[in-house]
């Protein structure tokens, strides 16, 4: 099913400034069957820290498993849809609620109050499957992926086998023109090898050199890119464009591809 | 004493105050001003060192930025209120196409200057992380004010302080 959406997205691709018919036919079609997919999940309740939390697991038969921070259950429909087509593709996706576990608001400070140890203990509960591990979050979210990562290794000799940043926000505060940012203090402590996706069309595509660099400090490999045509967080915006639908239908590709990367990464680490 | 004391503590309380009603802040980076160079929309080249002797707004903007969008209108007015004083504004696009920045300009209708920077090599220079980031340069070229996001550039208290710049050189 997976390959099938690859190639019609790839036809998608190919045709979608010549025939827009087809072009909507495809797209349509992949989000019918991941629809379909969707349903294939299943909401598991793992006792962490003295805590119940809700993941939402789509299982898949690979090695290769993804784990992501900090889902709100009920807000996050393309999340699903691209879970739901990697683990067509054999990538098993995690998606914990931490929000509600802790009963905590969805607002970036909400951030600060999920325990470490809950994130730790749900890493735990993701390697006794025998999989490869692989953490990924969006935005702010992403200063979650770096502190467990950070506490991980000081504190574990399993690795974890890599992360994705999807448009990190990670200033300490506002940026002021004309001076170098600061970066929240989990930036540069972890050796985890890094992908770093960021928006064509957003301001902080300027700063991925400068996010970059200060992330390598720890020792992380870090490898970035720009998605063409699109704002950050355009999987979640309301007033998506064409461009913007387009990369959210390739999302689950997009991630495929970081996950190769960082496997090779992993290996030359 | 008492009395003099009071008066500098007024002062200083209307000084803060003038600040955050315009939401300029004053700069405390380099005092090394970064080169600017750049093509405007007719292909003339504009360099910054051309216009010392006059307050410069220079600001980072693109099309994909709401508040950048929303208070170009504002920036018309300033410089209408500017027409007094050795003032101009130099507005740099942050890295798009010709094509993106025409839609742009057909909707918005800016009246200043657009400059085009395809590579990005300013916004580097400049330390530009976000959009729109602004930098009010006095008349013998240095950096005095940074502001970050949108701001009503045509308030009252945005031109007097911006010609209150002009004055004290």
């Amino acid at each position: 099913m997976y390959n099938l959406f690859r190639i019609l997205l790839l036809s998608d691709l190919i045709v979608c400034k010549r025939n827009f018919s087809f072009n909507s036919v495809c797209l349509g079609f992949f989000l019918v069957s991941a629809c379909f997919v969707v349903n294939a999940r299943e909401v598991t309740a793992f006792d962490v820290t003295n805590v119940s939390i809700d993941v939402r697991i789509f299982k898949a038969t690979g090695n290769r498993l993804l784990l992501g921070f900090a889902c709100d259950e009920g807000r996050s429909h393309a999340e699903e849809q691209t879970a739901a087509a990697l683990a067509a593709g054999g990538v098993e996706v995690w998606m914990p609620d931490m929000l509600s576990a802790y009963m905590l608001p969805n607002l970036p400070s909400s951030r600060h109050e999920i325990p470490t140890d809950a994130l730790l203990g749900l890493i735990e509960k993701a390697l006794a499957t025998g999989k490869e591990v692989y953490l990924i979050a969006s935005g702010k979210d992403t200063e979650l992926v770096l502190r467990v990562a950070s506490v991980w290794e000081d504190s574990h000799e399993k690795p974890l086998s890599g992360a994705i940043l999807l448009f990190p926000r990670l200033f300490k505060a506002e940026p002021v023109p004309g001076v170098i940012p600061e970066y929240v203090d989990v930036v540069g402590k972890t050796k985890l090898p890094l992908i770093l996706l960021e928006g064509e069309r957003t301001p902080n595509r300027w700063g991925v050199k400068s996010l970059s660099s200060q992330l390598e400090i720890g020792g992380s490999q870090v490898v970035s890119q720009l998605i063409p045509s699109v704002r950050g967080y355009f999987f979640k915006r309301p007033d998506a464009n064409r461009s913007e639908e387009m990369a959210t239908a390739k999302l689950p590709d997009l991630i495929m591809e970081s996950l190769l990367k960082l496997e090779h990464m992993h290996v030359k680490n | 004493m008492l009395k003099t004391r009071l008066f500098i503590l007024l002062m200083m309380l209307l000084s803060c105050m003038q600040v955050s009603a315009t939401n300029l802040k004053i700069f405390k980076g380099d005092d090394q001003v970064p080169a600017l160079q750049l093509q405007d929309l007719q292909g003339k080249v504009h360099n910054l060192n051309d216009y010392k002797g006059q307050v410069v707004l220079l600001q980072f903007w693109a099309t994909y930025c709401p508040p950048c969008r929303k208070e170009m209108p504002s920036m018309n007015n300033l410089q209408k209120k500017m027409a007094d004083v050795p003032f101009k504004i130099l507005a740099v696009d942050m890295g798009e196409s010709r094509a993106e920045v025409d839609e742009f300009i057909s909707q918005v209708k800016p009246e200043f200057t657009i400059l085009m920077d395809p590579e990005g090599e300013s916004i580097a220079a400049w330390k530009v992380y976000a959009a729109p980031s602004n930098f009010i340069i006095d008349t013998q070229g240095k950096i005095r004010y940074t502001l970050y996001g949108g701001v009503e550039w045509d308030s009252p208290e945005m031109v007097k302080q911006l010609k209150a710049l002009v004055v004290t050189q």
